[in-house]
């Protein structure tokens, strides 16, 4: 008997050494992921800080630093304290994959956040093969539909609604307002534009006139003249530019040299008076009248308790600064992950908090006006836009004086106004 | 007593460095007896004889010899004899000169001296068919080995290593003669489990053929040798020609008087010749950054459209010559080798082939638009269909199965346009989990011995990535060609520190049974201007993606 026992005790030692070892063999999550240690997150951007797509976007990492910096100041995210690492990747995809893998391998941040734009986001995606080594990519400024599939990109999560969602919510207030006018489009020739038309189509909207160009074309002088010849010829009376805002102003200003009116609707991206402004400040007043879509508070609506602290934050850490529409994304992108960081909890690993974002993320307090979509199959962020005008300084202001938000999906669901009550912002702005 | 031992080995070592350098540039004629011909000076050992099958090896050793001996096969060369018309490609004539170690065939001798001068032992056969001659390396190989050891008797450990096809020789010794060999360096690897080599040279030629020249050849050549041989050096010439007019055409977007009528539609609807050449290359898989295109540069005054509209096609077009010669070279001899037509497109699906790319080149592409037009317009192209006999006989020349039984050390170039990286990726996937394999077992066993033995990693991949930045330009704003390589491009471009570096960690692993910690190969390999970073994934074959 006695024996027995000791052959069986013996036997389970050897299992638990087994078992001890293997568990050992194990990637010990915690320990084992670069960027997080007791102390401190390091998180990395790439976004375009020089070059012709910078103006505007080059004010997203200043922004995300100021709320880092904020939230640092207040004790951190369960103790740790956020750096960023911002590279430059002057809109050039493969400048972008260059710089994300200085991130990854030489900077070794814990995770991507605010990767700027369809082209680079896909290409980071692809050639550092983020999925495959566990990488979170968080909160990616683009919204091609393709990145909220959890099953395609299963570490890449979306902050702004898809541009499917927004053209299908543009086509209903096409038809709703202009139903009678002669329609154009203008778009980006890649899967932002490719969404859409998706998006048009699932709206019903057909367009007289359909004008492509590729991305990056719109710097060259001719393209812009292009686009106003066909609009002139084809007497379009409602010119829709699903495109980015060097595209924007490109049309205005051929335009507004060719004496060419048409009423323009900008997509959500296309309308940011700062980046206007960096071609030429005279360019600006051009946007009066256009028609433009968003899905978070106006920067000018200081009765918004989120905006209210932005401003605060950003009039600290950047007293030169313009507060504008790519400050109030950058802010509310860093406010998102810190939301993300603190509920992944204090044992922070990439798997934990990507599956934190897919489990809690459609509840996470945040600046945005329209619910988030976030679950284990759909990482889609923010899910619809409100409606409003351009002022002559180029702001952005609700139509009626109200928001009214409109929701839909990257589906075929339809385009409903939303009763989403947006929950209060949680004490100091400092994510619970 | 300690003193004068250490005195001696040093000189011993010093000499035989010397002497290395100066007796191996003297090589002795090749004997055609079964025994070598060996000559002895200054402590080094040389032989060069011939194997069974007539090819020609070359074994040094010095009497230093520390019992290791590394076993090198050299990469391609092509079977045919290639013109002075045809450069830069030619003039060539076959040669099955023995190749003693890396570089060796330029001339330089700094590894095989370095190596004999730190006591190891060089061998190597020039094999008896050129071109893809894996059996004919398989049996020289194994022939050499035992030669070697019979010549040195002290030999104990083996090292198989070899550049590009010869790093397929190198594997498939191992994989095939485990019992042979200890260790392996396998330098910018053709690795391949079966297809994935004659897709992207395939996929490449099909493009060319489809836009560009419809009388270009992607298989079917003639089984007649001299007829064969005839259709190969045609090929060559047509697609150096229009590599060269498609550069004539690169700003202007014109297409080259060749081109197919699906070509010249495309040419008519404005779409320019070099996005239907950089869609060729996102078809077959090419690296969009070559030797001296960066990707990321631009000349004065389009330092930012220059990479997003022109680069990608620009570095197209200086792989594709590389690509375009080793495809018309390599599958007429795959067809030679296995009796019928190897490659195969009639299901591949292109428009998935680019799906992924076609927003990262959207401007170098002309949009979405022009790619749906280009791929469309390879319906006017009939597909190849393979001989389903022949296909089958591939791995059996070009095949590996990817197994890792020895410590291996890899370098890899990131954006090689020949041996493209997604081969060493592969092996590196492959070997995933067989390591698991051996976890498990060790479990299990130590579950009876109660004693557990963790599993050795013995895969360990050198990188040489490509830099952000290497484009320099001419005054008139075309990439310079004559500016030094871009690191990570072009084709085993090594220094002989960087295989002295991979031969030493290979040996110490022999040695020890096992590789260093991460931070001693990091510091080797940093030294050398490599990176070791087991997480770097470069995609794999899009033609198994």
């Amino acid at each position: 008997m006695i024996r027995t026992n000791r052959q069986k005790l013996a036997l389970t030692s050897a299992l638990l050494a087994v078992a001890a070892l293997t568990a050992s063999s194990l990637p010990a999550q915690a320990a084992s992921d670069p960027g997080v240690t007791a102390t401190s997150i390091k998180l990395g951007i790439t976004v375009p800080m020089t070059g012709i797509a910078s103006p505007g976007y080059n004010k997203i990492p200043g922004a995300m630093k100021a709320y880092f910096d904020y939230v640092n100041d207040n004790g951190g995210v369960n103790g740790r304290k956020i750096t960023l690492v911002i590279k430059d990747d002057q809109y050039i995809p493969t400048t972008a994959v260059a710089k994300a893998n200085e991130l990854i391998l030489k900077d070794k941040v814990f995770a991507l956040v605010g990767t700027l734009g369809t082209a680079s986001t896909k290409a980071i995606s692809a050639s550092t093969q983020l999925a495959k080594r566990g990488i979170p990519s968080l909160f990616v400024n683009t919204g091609f539909s393709g990145f909220a599939d959890a099953k395609a990109y299963p570490t890449t999560f979306s902050i702004l609604p898809s541009y499917q969602m927004e053209a299908k919510i543009m086509g209903k207030f096409l038809k709703e307002k202009y139903a009678d006018k002669k329609l154009a489009l203008i778009y980006q020739d890649d899967d932002f534009g490719r969404d859409a038309l998706a998006g048009f189509k699932q709206a019903g909207i057909t367009f007289g006139t359909y004008i492509p160009y590729a991305s990056g074309s719109q710097s060259l002088p001719a393209t812009g003249a292009g686009w106003i010849s066909k609009l002139k010829a084809s007497g379009a009376e409602v010119t829709v530019l699903f495109g980015v805002s060097s595209a924007s102003t490109a049309a205005l200003a051929n335009a507004y040299a060719a004496q060419y009116k048409t009423q323009w609707v900008l997509g959500s991206v296309g309308g940011d008076a700062t980046t206007i402004a960096a071609t030429n400040k005279a360019y600006v007043p051009l946007l009066y009248g256009a028609k433009g879509f968003s899905f978070a508070p106006a920067p000018t609506d200081a009765t918004d308790e989120y905006i209210k602290l932005f401003q605060s934050i950003y009039a600290t850490a950047q007293p030169t600064q313009t507060f504008d529409n790519n400050v109030v994304a950058g802010m509310s992108n860093a406010f998102l992950a810190v939301q993300a960081l603190k509920a992944a909890g204090s044992d922070l690993t990439r798997a934990g908090l990507i599956k934190t974002i897919e489990t809690k993320g459609a509840s996470f307090a945040n600046p945005f006006l329209t619910p988030l979509g976030y679950s284990a199959t759909a990482h889609v962020g923010a899910t619809g836009y409100w409606i409003g005008t351009y002022d002559p300084t180029g702001a952005l202001k609700p139509d009626g004086g109200k928001y009214t938000v409109y929701t839909t999906d990257s589906g075929n669901g339809p385009v409903v106004e939303s009763s989403y009550k947006r929950p209060a912002m949680p004490a100091k702005g400092l994510p619970n | 007593m300690k003193i004068s031992f250490k005195k001696s080995r040093v000189l011993i070592t010093v000499a035989s460095a010397a002497l290395v350098a100066t007796a191996v540039i003297g090589i002795p004629s090749v004997a055609q007896a079964a025994d070598p011909q060996c000559a002895t000076a200054n402590y080094i050992t040389q032989c060069a004889g011939a194997g069974t099958d007539g090819a020609p090896y070359m074994m040094i050793a010095a009497a230093n010899f520390n019992g290791t001996v590394f076993i090198w096969s050299h990469g391609i060369r092509p079977a045919i004899n290639i013109p002075a018309t045809l450069a830069p490609v030619g003039p060539y004539t076959v040669t099955n000169a023995a190749e003693p170690g890396p570089l060796a065939a330029s001339g330089d001798l700094s590894v095989v001296n370095a190596l004999v001068a730190a006591g190891y032992g060089v061998a190597g056969s020039g094999f008896a068919r050129q071109s893809l001659n894996v059996k004919e390396a398989l049996a020289a190989n194994v022939e050499l080995i035992a030669t070697f050891k019979k010549k040195f008797p002290t030999t104990k450990k083996v090292i198989a290593w070899g550049a590009s096809l010869g790093a397929i020789h190198s594997q498939k010794l191992a994989e095939t003669n485990p019992d042979l060999v200890d260790g392996l360096v396998l330098a910018c690897p053709a690795a391949n489990p079966s297809d994935g080599l004659v897709n992207y040279f395939g996929d490449a030629l099909y493009g060319f053929k489809a836009f560009f020249d419809p009388s270009i050849k992607v298989g079917g050549y003639s089984t007649d040798p001299v007829v064969r041989q005839t259709e190969q050096l045609a090929n060559i010439g047509k697609v150096l020609t229009v590599l060269g007019k498609l550069s004539a055409g690169l700003s202007s977007g014109a297409w080259p008087d060749t081109a197919s009528p699906a070509g010249k539609a495309l040419e008519a609807a404005g779409i320019p010749s070099r996005s239907a050449l950089l869609a060729v290359g996102l078809m077959a898989g090419i690296p969009t950054r070559s030797k001296h295109v960066d990707g990321t540069s631009g000349p004065t005054g389009a330092a930012e459209t220059y990479p997003l509209a022109v680069a990608p096609a620009v570095a197209i077009l200086e792989n594709m010559g590389t690509v375009g010669v080793a495809g018309s070279l390599l599958i007429a001899d795959g067809e030679l080798l296995t009796g019928g037509k190897v490659f195969d497109n009639s299901k591949t699906d292109y428009a998935a082939r680019v799906a992924s790319d076609r927003d990262i080149y959207s401007f170098a592409l002309s949009g979405n638009s022009a790619v749906d037009a280009i791929i469309g317009a390879l319906a006017a192209t009939p597909r190849e269909v393979a001989d389903p006999a022949a296909v089958a006989k591939i791995p059996s020349f070009v095949g590996l199965k990817g197994s890792v039984t020895k410590p291996t050390v890899m370098i890899v170039g990131e954006s090689d346009e020949y041996a493209p990286a997604s081969g060493a990726q592969w092996l590196i996937d492959s070997y995933g989990p067989q390591f698991e394999a051996a976890k498990e077992s060790a479990i299990a066993a130590a579950k009876s011995s109660r004693s557990y033995q963790a599993p050795v990693n013995k895969l360990i991949t050198l990188w040489q990535k490509t830099a952000p930045k290497y484009s320099k330009f001419t005054a008139a704003g075309s990439p310079d060609l004559t500016s030094e390589i871009g690191a990570g491009t072009g084709h085993c471009y090594y220094s002989s520190a960087q295989y002295i570096a991979a031969a030493k960690l290979a040996a110490g692993a022999v040695s020890t049974g096992k590789f260093p910690l991460q931070g001693p190969i990091t510091s080797a390999a940093r030294k050398v201007g490599l990176s070791y970073d087991k997480k770097f994934r470069v995609p794999t074959y899009k033609s198994l993606s």
